[in-house]
């Protein structure tokens, strides 16, 4: 039995965006693993860290449909609901590209990536996990600024979105680095078209979260 | 009966403040249980009459064998359907069962005439306007803490600058219901006019003193400066709702019972029944048990992941309620802090200033709002007659 006056209130969608946020962090530090492990060439667990990264994306999936499913037609919140359902699929999107980018490479784990390119992916990783990071920490920041409206967090988390664009477009530079690299390599064409696809998937793990901090900034307009 | 209301109620007055985690759930309990014990004995005596006299004419209540047994299937009528309505977890509201009990006796006994129609639509205009007056008043008072408080650069120095006429509002729409609304009040006897005049006053006082104790215990180091300075407030504006409901809702519990006494004990039946301390004391102890065991529940509600209140909110949907039930009963409505408290949050809510709160589940307290008088008219009916066959 329920107390009436309290069945009113229900689970907190921010809860979950955190939530779901903190298992897209997670899941990036296994993708990291799995990335460095591929270039190492002698590391024979990728299928292993590729397992982990799915079984990341089934929870991160299952916290997203709860929140969906959580939110029944008349619910009162701070924020639009269409806008937070759209915020949430951005998110969602980061890890789609991350599940999307280790398939890739699995479909032609041999020869892997040519010797020269070893660096560059190891840039490229680590460019695309600082947005990541700080998608994290924008969804916490921006729960706070909904419950104190205050406007020094305010600009806080704008802030946020402005260094999210930064990030992601040094993400892009070092993408385009690796496109104009392979592009004049000596390499056989199917190399190279594996390697495009592949820069364009990681580098578009930092467009997604570009985009859920552009989502953000329109749930917190006035 | 009176276990029903705290069970049903303790919500309304405690879970903001249990909610914002002003205080723990175990000095939620044991102050409303405290607080509802006072607010019963002590200010709870006249209500009874208004309840009983009010709706069904007295003429009726002449022979006292049909005011017998009418006051009793009324009383076991709004019990039934309280208890009913708490299983199911619906925030009927226990002034609502009694009237329509009452309602259903006086059919019974005297047909259609002997009900006050007026006063029975004053109690449906109710459950229109005391959400909706509650409403806008919580809506306004977070709009207005936001815009004054919440968005300033130096949000605490704001709070704690503007925390004396938060606290004089409240101190004076609480000063205002004690003097309109109490047997207390009625016996100083004050006019309006010496009424709001005493309780500017008081307000004013109230909230000076508040602002300095606030600033004596408050830590202005704290991230949530603002809502420290609101968490003490609420806790004030929360004993309140706490003791009203008391001297508000024991008359539902023990109106009917004190019929019954005074029947038993003189074998008439005046148009005023003068109601027993000890009764009240009873009442009021009823009240608190139903308190002390639903509070496990609320316990195990505020533990699993609920939105919760923080203090500003908590203080708007406190202020909202203490005014509406003050006003209404101003103008002779039986209102009920269910009612407002709903409306309150839903003001907020409104407001942007919950995370999550379900408009919807609203329909459904309003259906049973409306459905609450019929449903214990016809119980009491039946009652009434099973009872005519046995005497």
């Amino acid at each position: 039995m329920r107390i009436p006056f309290i069945s009113m209130f229900m689970a907190s969608p921010f809860e979950g965006l955190l939530e779901h946020a903190e298992k897209i962090k997670e899941c990036t530090w296994a993708f990291q693993q799995a990335i460095e492990c591929h270039i190492t060439d002698q590391c024979e667990s990728f299928e292993e860290f590729r397992k982990n990264v799915d079984i990341f994306e089934s929870e991160a999936d299952a916290i997203k449909r709860r929140i969906r499913g959580h939110l029944p037609k008349g619910t009162l919140m701070p924020v639009d609901k269409f806008e937070l359902f759209r915020y949430l699929h951005e998110q969602d999107k980061v890890l789609d590209a991350v599940e999307e980018a280790l398939d890739w490479i699995s479909f032609r784990s041999e020869p892997g990536i040519p010797n020269a390119l070893h660096k560059d992916f190891f840039l490229l990783v680590d460019a695309v996990l600082d947005p990541v990071e700080e998608m994290c920490r924008m969804v916490a920041e921006a729960r706070k600024y909904f419950t104190n409206f205050s406007e020094k967090q305010r600009r806080l988390v704008k802030d946020i979105i402005h260094v999210l664009r930064q990030q992601e477009h040094e993400a892009d530079k070092v993408e385009d680095e690796i496109k104009a690299k392979v592009m004049n390599m000596q390499i056989d064409p199917v190399t190279v078209f594996h390697m495009i696809r592949l820069a364009e998937t990681i580098g578009s793990i930092a467009d997604h979260s570009e985009n859920a901090g552009d989502m953000m900034r329109a749930m917190m307009a006035r | 009966m009176a276990w029903n209301i705290g069970a049903n109620d303790v919500a309304n007055s405690m879970a903001s403040a249990v909610g914002a985690k002003a205080i723990t759930i175990r000095q939620a309990v044991f102050i409303a249980g405290i607080l509802n014990v006072v607010g019963a004995v002590f200010i709870g005596s006249h209500v009874t009459n208004t309840i009983r006299k009010g709706i069904v004419s007295t003429e009726i209540l002449a022979d006292p064998q049909v005011a017998l047994i009418g006051a009793l299937s009324a009383l076991l009528a709004a019990a039934l359907w309280v208890s009913y309505a708490t299983w199911k977890s619906l925030p009927v509201s226990t002034t609502h069962s009694i009237v329509g009990a009452m309602i259903g006796f006086g059919i019974m006994a005297g047909g259609f005439s002997v009900i006050n129609w007026a006063k029975l639509a004053a109690v449906v205009m109710s459950w229109i306007i005391s959400p909706v007056f509650s409403l806008v008043i919580s809506f306004l008072m977070f709009k207005t803490i936001v815009r004054l408080i919440l968005v300033k650069k130096d949000a605490f120095a704001k709070a704690l600058r503007l925390s004396p006429v938060f606290i004089g509002l409240a101190a004076f729409v609480v000063v205002l219901s004690f003097l309109f609304k109490t047997p207390l009040g009625k016996t100083l006897s004050m006019d309006t006019w010496t009424a709001l005049l005493v309780a500017l006053i008081l307000g004013g006082l109230v909230g000076f003193a508040g602002k300095a104790v606030i600033k004596k215990f408050t830590d202005s180091d704290e991230d949530d400066g603002t809502e420290q300075v609101f968490r003490k407030i609420q806790i004030g504006t929360s004993c309140y709702v706490a003791l009203a409901q008391g001297a508000n809702d024991v008359a539902n519990a023990i109106g009917p019972l004190a019929v019954i006494y005074f029947l038993v004990n003189t074998g008439t039946v005046g148009s005023k029944v003068p109601v027993p301390a000890w009764l009240l004391l009873f009442g009021g102890i009823g009240i608190a048990c139903g308190i002390g065991m639903a509070g496990h529940r609320v316990m195990e509600t505020i533990g699993t992941k609920i939105t919760t209140l923080t203090n500003t909110r908590g203080f708007a949907v406190d202020f909202a309620a203490a005014s509406t039930v003050l006003l209404a009963s101003k103008m002779g409505l039986p209102v009920s802090t269910t009612h407002a408290a709903v409306g309150g949050v839903l003001g907020v809510g409104l407001a942007g200033g919950i995370e999550a709160v379900n408009f919807r589940i609203v329909l459904q307290i309003m259906l049973y709002w409306v459905l609450t008088v019929p449903a214990a008219a016809v119980t009491s009916m039946i009652i009434f007659k099973i009872l005519q066959l046995f005497y």
